[in-house]
């Protein structure tokens, strides 16, 4: 029972001390001024790597997904009689909720986990230390573009997944379905509301962006240096990024949407 | 001593996840000369280099370098004084996502504002002393283990530094690489006058061309001097190293309980 | 890749990101860029304002002319304040026009609906609806016509 008690303690001082030093970590990441003659470089290179390379899989995902709202919501509003309204329930639906949250899943499944293995494997094969050897800190050098890229390139994907899936939405609704163009757009315009449902959500996506690659990126900083640490840092990276997307997203609903 | 060592420990204690690795050692490494550092696996060999560059803190001692003592820099202070090291590990540490003219160009990219026509001379005159001129447009991945190590070389020499630290230059290399490497480290300290400390535990290449030796067992230094000082050393855990005896003062058995205990059969078997 | 095409390929990626919030702005909420236009506030008081909200609809004869800009209660009459913005070309409101609040639909949003009077003078900036319908409660409607009234 004591053991019990006792192991139970020291896990939870376990996550206090990586809370504590991935804050540390954080702090060094951000501490230093970004140069922006050698900083600009290498932030489009891993905004290429980070967000371009992401682009494919997310306007696929939300291609399907607007698609699939279209169909769904089609099946459940015209029991009421009110299939017009598909526009708005898809456009609410994709740019509060599902833009954003889905967007990061998919981000720290193709863009984390590859942060992690990347830098993970840069300390098995002594590159960060090699760095520091230099006279280079490779918080800044490796780990703060990746950062910074992570935070930017979220919220824009997260725009063209929303984008994406309205325009899909539209094709199953309107093109398929038979609902009036004109409605479609129509109630969505009345029902959306720019600053309290699109940048709502654009801030979601760009919380969510800095805490995925801040996981991705501290979690291949802080792996053991073997192949067996670098595969459980990577998996480490998506379980933690998914939960804390999701948990996030209801923290931050209650705070935007919940004041009824 | 002093003036002429360039790096001197003094009874350095430093312990990592609550091994003790180093219980006091006390070295001087001398100026332009090459020092080698030879030991056992697992003796700490590369941590020594770290505690020199900086990585990592003692627990207590001091270390300096040309003079400033590295655990108290502050991280400005370090950075600048690592400019003026360089270091080969043992992977060799390319970056794999550049070329090996941008690794060679890399340090000179990053501490200087040369402009790109000198840097481009450099990288050449560099990478044609490890004779790798025509390998610049390579990638790392299409290298051998042997080319990667002098393209590593060359880059940790691009900025004409003082000290330069050689982290198991020779491990897993062919013989005609070693030679390579062996002639490459010996005719860069003649040239260049470097100070080059050489952690190994090849004994033969390392004696060969070393100007003066450390041995390091159980954390502390077990003997030191010239080559030929070393021969003749009277303790028998540093004959048993440079002889490569199986048993002896190190013993061959890791620390273990009694075997028949082990084994089961431990007094009365029932 | 050298690293231009890289610059190149993520300042497209930017841009579509750009774009695609233009998109959100302009199609899906329907923001116009114009919102700068000028407008003019006018006050009606309800018994009962149901289920309009702020930023809700305000329309004649089925056209959108302005919004809602806030509802508060005034704790004198016990009823509902609400102030309007209306758009500034729509300036000529006969002032003994009632402001209704209607539902789009059996189930849909509710919004305010200007039936226009007949009188020559026109609703200035800070007048009050001098006549206005509240919202119909469906659940009263029911109890109403159940006990026979």
């Amino acid at each position: 029972m004591i053991d019990r008690i006792a192991s139970f303690g020291r896990s939870g001082l376990e996550l206090v001390v990586s809370i504590g030093r991935a804050g540390r970590f954080l702090a060094g990441v951000l501490s230093g001024v970004p140069r922006p003659a050698t900083g600009f470089p290498l932030l489009v290179k891993q905004l290429y790597s980070v967000g371009v390379l992401s682009l494919a899989i997310v306007v696929v995902s939300g291609l399907f997904i607007g698609m699939v709202l279209g169909l769904q919501g089609y099946t459940i509003l015209s029991d009421f009689g009110s299939e017009a309204a598909i526009g708005q329930m898809i456009a609410l639906t994709l740019v509060r909720e599902l833009g954003p949250v889905v967007t990061a899943l998919l981000f720290a499944g193709r863009a984390g986990s590859a942060l992690t293995a990347e830098i993970g494997l840069m300390k098995a094969t002594e590159q960060l230390s090699s760095l520091e050897m230099m006279g280079v800190d490779p918080l800044r050098r490796v780990i703060a573009p990746r950062l910074w890229a992570g935070f930017i390139a979220m919220p824009v994907l997260a725009i063209i997944f929303s984008m994406v899936g309205i325009w899909g939405g539209m094709l199953v609704g309107v093109d398929w379905l038979g609902v009036f163009e004109g409605s479609y757009w129509g109630n969505m315009q009345a029902s959306v509301d720019f600053f309290d449902d699109v940048v709502n959500g654009v801030i979601k996506s760009i919380v969510f962006g800095f805490v995925c690659a801040w996981i991705a990126v501290y979690q291949g900083y802080d792996c053991v240096p073997t192949s067996a640490g670098i595969s459980s840092a990577t998996t480490k990276t998506v379980v933690y990024s998914s939960l804390a997307v999701l948990g996030l997203d209801f923290v931050l609903t209650a705070v935007m949407f919940g004041n009824f | 001593m002093s003036l002429r060592s360039y790096i001197s420990l003094k009874d350095v204690v430093f312990s990592r996840t609550g091994r003790r690795i180093f219980d006091g050692v006390t070295m001087d490494i001398p100026r332009g000369k090459i020092t080698a550092i030879m030991g056992p696996s697992g003796t700490g060999k590369t941590t020594l280099l770290r505690l020199i560059g900086g990585q990592l803190q003692p627990d207590s001692g001091d270390i300096t370098v040309n003079g400033q003592s590295v655990p108290k820099l502050r991280r400005k202070e370090l950075y600048a004084l690592r400019e003026k090291m360089g270091m080969l590990f043992q992977s060799g540490a390319l970056f794999t996502d550049l070329s090996v003219f941008e690794n060679v160009a890399f340090p000179m990219r990053v501490h200087t504002k040369l402009p790109e026509d000198m840097i481009h001379d450099i990288v050449l005159m560099k990478l044609e002393a490890v004779g790798l001129r025509g390998a610049r447009q390579l990638m790392p991945s299409e290298l051998s283990g042997g080319m990667t190590r002098r393209v590593a070389l060359a880059r940790s020499i691009a900025l004409d530094p003082e000290l330069i630290m050689y982290d198991e230059p020779f491990t897993g290399q062919d013989p005609i690489a070693m030679g390579v490497l062996v002639k490459l480290i010996s005719d860069l300290n003649s040239s260049m006058g470097l100070t080059s400390v050489l952690v190994s535990h090849d004994v033969q290449e390392s004696l060969s061309i070393c100007h003066y030796a450390c041995i390091i067992a159980d954390g502390k230094v077990i003997g030191a001097g010239t080559p030929a000082e070393l021969q003749v050393h009277p303790s028998e855990q540093v004959q048993q190293f440079l002889q490569g005896h199986p048993d002896g003062p190190v013993p061959f058995h890791y620390p273990s309980s009694v075997a028949t205990e082990d084994f089961g059969l431990a007094g009365g078997v029932s | 890749m050298t690293q231009r095409t890289s610059e190149i390929t993520v300042g497209l990626f930017m841009l579509a990101g750009l774009a695609a919030l233009l998109f959100l702005a302009l199609q899906v909420s329907g923001l116009t860029p114009k919102s700068a236009e000028s407008t003019y506030t006018v006050y009606a008081d309800f018994n009962d304002t149901g289920g309009i909200t702020p930023r809700g609809r305000v329309s004649m004869a089925g056209v959108t002319i302005g919004s809602i800009e806030s509802i508060n209660l005034n704790t004198e009459t016990f009823q509902a304040r609400v102030a309007m913005s209306i758009h500034g070309d729509v300036d000529n409101i006969p002032a003994d026009s009632a402001a209704v609040i209607r539902t789009s639909g059996l189930l849909g949003e509710q919004y305010i609906d200007i039936s226009i009077g007949g009188e020559m003078d026109s609703l200035e900036a800070g007048d009050t609806f001098y006549s206005t319908q509240s919202a119909m409660n469906i659940e009263r409607l029911i109890s109403n016509f159940a006990s026979g009234k």
